[in-house]
């Protein structure tokens, strides 16, 4: 995978197997750098909460894996932080990332804006 | 209405508890395969050549998915013990490696030994019947 910056627009070139995908860099969950994560078939899977999405088409696969708090007991204020956080984080929507049209030219890969 | 109270009702649920979320059932299913034929392939494991289970099962984990964020195994329950919980996470096979390997299916069925043919043949058998607890 490599991120690129075309006019204003954050790209991931993702190269499966010699087909080559451009999506958008940002995830449609938290706007997490998706070059960062990773890339196994056509599926690029977010570094952050782990959402999936299909290169071939943008669609997102699924949601956020939700995070282990295990048993301990945050102290109040940290907990408290936390309840507010949650209550933000469960209005957030997991939305599928665009993609760009791919063209493979004499060894470059251009991408369609 | 004030503010503070709108913000106290919307906490209760606690920021681990899980979102619903709904995605594309067949795209998921699809990729859940990829995924899984990757893992159980070199544990000697392979799908059941049964495809009406294979996808019915899927299904069922792809909803657990969207409900839990996680796909648990659709055939055991969930005990809300995270430890507990964790071991019947899709494939379970390694957590369950010898009960399995014993009965030549995981417990649901969606993965039976590389070597069997016919996967109706197999008894869903518990640990305690294959001497094993």
């Amino acid at each position: 995978m490599k991120a690129v910056e075309l006019a204003g627009n954050e790209i991931v070139i993702c190269n499966c197997g010699g087909n080559y995908y451009a999506v958008q860099r940002r995830c449609g969950h938290m706007n997490a750098p998706l070059d960062m994560g990773t890339l196994d078939g056509t599926y690029l899977t977010c570094p952050m909460h782990c959402v999936q999405f299909d290169v071939t088409n943008g669609e997102a696969l699924s949601g956020p894996v939700p995070a282990d708090f295990g048993k301990e007991t945050p102290p109040p204020m940290l907990g408290e932080y936390f309840q507010n956080v949650g209550m933000l984080m469960k209005h957030i929507r997991t939305e599928s990332i665009r993609t760009y049209e791919t063209k493979l030219a004499a060894g470059w890969v251009q991408i369609a804006l | 209405m004030n503010l503070s109270w709108v913000i106290s009702r919307n906490a209760i649920r606690k920021p681990w508890e899980y979102e619903a979320v709904l995605m594309n059932a067949e795209s998921r299913k699809k990729a859940l395969h990829y995924f899984y034929e990757k893992v159980v392939g070199p544990l000697g494991f392979k799908f059941t050549p049964d495809e009406e289970l294979m996808n019915f099962l899927l299904e069922q984990e792809v909803i657990l998915e969207n409900k839990h964020g996680i796909p648990f195994c659709p055939c055991q329950p969930l005990r809300h013990n995270r430890a507990r919980d964790m071991q019947i996470v899709c494939p379970c096979i390694p957590f369950h490696r010898k009960h399995f390997d014993e009965i030549k299916r995981c417990w649901c069925g969606l993965f039976v030994h590389k070597d069997v043919l016919d996967p109706d043949k197999l008894p869903q058998l518990s640990p305690k019947d294959v001497n094993l607890e």
